[in-house]
């Protein structure tokens, strides 16, 4: 991961080198970069163009003539509660899954370094989950965390039958129960990529440290978790990046509900759009979630560049 | 990483590890134990008699073997073009391209939606296929063309000075060398079309066209919302993936892997 966000800033960076006198002998290149170009740049800046036209148009989707209204479905969006609430439950999801994918990540990639018994068997456990289509998994987390379903046996099982409520019923714990869908879903991932990052740190320095008398906790803390920072920034990039994105697991599970509790900006626009046929006013909060996008893709680019220029 | 000499640590350590990896596995089991509730083997038996049951595997197929050919044919060409050949304003190309890395895909439904329907595409495998491929190509070109940019210069030079033209040097040098990266882009372009839920959603709307990501929504309406028919179902479209995985299981974590930072 390290490398990759590197590798984004030598490749975009390589323009400033000075041209050498070999460039000259070489072929033209435009034609072989064309049909990338007209796929995804043609085909992605046509659709956004095409939805910011239509954010000034108050249309059902089907009407011959939509009226113009200018900019007002902008300001209806910034006095829209629930446009609110759901970039507040993009926030918190973000740093929520961020935040608990990152520990567990790390201790399990610690602990998969140590010598440990059938380590190939947790790997794979934990991983599996990352190559399964959220649609699929999503009847089965709906069985799962309902007032009768698995959860609510478990716990009333071991003990902690108090606990047993309808998980995705209720406005305080939906949001929460997709949090912990998306962390079972990527946590495999973050272990992948941590564990390739630890195999790059030099023993040589983890045992000069147990010379020295630090233990077990203190290397993780003082020595492991340091020489991670750039896996750490990348993956927290990934994460709100795919916070942004959320569409499937939201939808599947909860529907967007009970009361808005689960709803994302991509499950707001889908029903905005498909359901209720407010098309100009789905297609104005989409150029919005397209700003706040770029404007991470931007952040992704001038913090991969300061990085490398600090080495 | 951690030193544990003891025998009690290292039971502690093992005895960690499977309490976190529990909560991991609790969904997996959930899921093959529901599909067996009530009629145990015949959940099975009915959601494989259902007729067309087979297409949405084999229209997922379908569907994602356009997207990996349609995305390495442009990449391998476009990360060429922009890593050996001399290009103006080659940057502000590629800029154009890495501004759509982070484009969440429901930004291109309403505009997608019309045009197919104008054009006479909806419901179609290349309504899905060509804006999948679209939002893969990006990132796909960025990683290869990095790649390519650390196959050294004189090796392209040698070639061009033996008279080789540059398709030849694409098709004798890039093609080969590229063979890591592009194991990657497969993988990664691979499960991204695949699991892909909401381009099918709403662009195959007749029930021969689509994929396994809307099994569990055509059983809900199958079984008037039999659980464990719907359980048995997300079983059986779960397989074909554990399975590749298990078989490929560095190239899958190494592809994944560089195609996360999306």
């Amino acid at each position: 991961m390290t490398v990759t966000t590197q590798r984004v800033d030598s490749a975009v960076g390589s323009s400033s080198r000075p041209r050498r006198h070999r460039r000259r002998i070489q072929a033209p290149g435009l034609p072989w970069i064309l049909p990338a170009l007209v796929l995804s740049a043609g085909l992605i800046y046509y659709c956004i163009g095409y939805t910011g036209f239509l954010s000034t148009l108050n249309w059902d989707g089907a009407s011959p003539d939509p009226e113009s209204i200018g900019l007002k479905n902008y300001t209806n969006l910034v006095n829209d509660p629930v446009f609110w609430k759901a970039i507040w439950h993009t926030v918190s999801f973000f740093i929520v899954t961020f935040v608990l994918q990152t520990a567990i990540g790390v201790v399990f990639a610690v602990i998969m370094h140590s010598r440990i018994r059938l380590a190939v068997v947790y790997k794979v456990i934990i991983f599996v989950p990352v190559v399964l289509a959220p649609a699929i998994m999503a009847p089965v987390f709906r069985q799962i965390f309902a007032a009768d379903g698995q959860l609510n046996w478990v716990l009333g099982h071991i003990g902690l039958g108090f606990l047993e409520q309808p998980w995705i019923g209720q406005d305080s714990t939906a949001l929460p129960v997709i949090m912990a869908i998306t962390i079972w879903q990527w946590t495999g991932l973050t272990f992948v990529l941590y564990y390739a990052a630890m195999s790059q740190i030099d023993p040589s320095l983890l045992e000069a440290a147990r010379i020295d008398g630090a233990g077990n906790i203190r290397t993780l803390t003082a020595i492991i978790w340091p020489s991670l920072r750039g896996t750490t920034l990348a993956l927290g990039i990934l994460s709100a990046i795919g916070a942004l994105k959320t569409f499937d697991v939201p939808w599947l599970v909860t529907i967007a509900g009970p009361n808005n509790s689960t709803q994302f900006l991509g499950t707001y626009i889908y029903q905005m759009t498909i359901q209720l046929a407010h098309v100009g006013y789905g297609a104005a909060l989409s150029i919005v979630l397209l700003v706040i996008a770029l404007a991470m893709a931007i952040v992704l680019q001038v913090t991969g560049r300061e990085r490398t220029g600090g080495r | 990483m951690f030193e544990v000499r003891s025998w009690w640590s290292k039971g502690l350590l093992q005895l960690v590890a499977t309490l976190l990896v529990l909560p991991y596995l609790f969904p997996l089991i959930a899921m093959v134990q529901g599909s067996f509730a009530g009629d145990g083997w015949g959940n099975y038996r009915d959601v494989l008699q259902v007729p067309g049951f087979f297409r949405f595997f084999l229209n997922s197929a379908i569907i994602s073997a356009g997207v990996i050919v349609l995305v390495y044919a442009v990449t391998m060409l476009a990360a060429y073009g922009f890593a050996k050949l001399h290009i103006r304003f080659r940057e502000v190309y590629f800029w154009m391209l890495l501004a759509c890395l982070t484009l969440p895909e429901v930004v291109l439904l309403t505009p997608l939606f019309t045009t197919t329907q104008a054009v006479g595409l909806s419901n179609t495998y290349w309504a899905v296929i060509l804006p999948l491929a679209a939002l893969q190509v990006p990132f796909a070109v960025l990683l290869t063309r990095n790649f390519i940019n650390g196959l050294p210069d004189e090796m392209f030079e040698a070639a061009r000075v033996d008279g080789a033209t540059s398709m030849r040097g694409f098709l004798y040098l890039v093609i080969p060398l590229t063979r890591p990266i592009a194991a990657a882009v497969l993988i990664f372009t691979l499960i991204g079309a695949w699991n892909d839920y909401l381009m099918p959603l709403v662009f195959l709307q007749s029930q021969e066209m689509q994929t396994i990501t809307l099994v569990p929504q055509f059983f809900v309406g199958e079984f008037s919302n039999d659980q464990t028919k719907i359980l048995a179902s997300a079983v059986l479209t779960a397989i074909p993936e554990i399975v590749a995985y298990l078989c490929l299981q560095g190239m899958f974590e190494r592809g994944l892997s560089a195609g996360a930072i999306k």
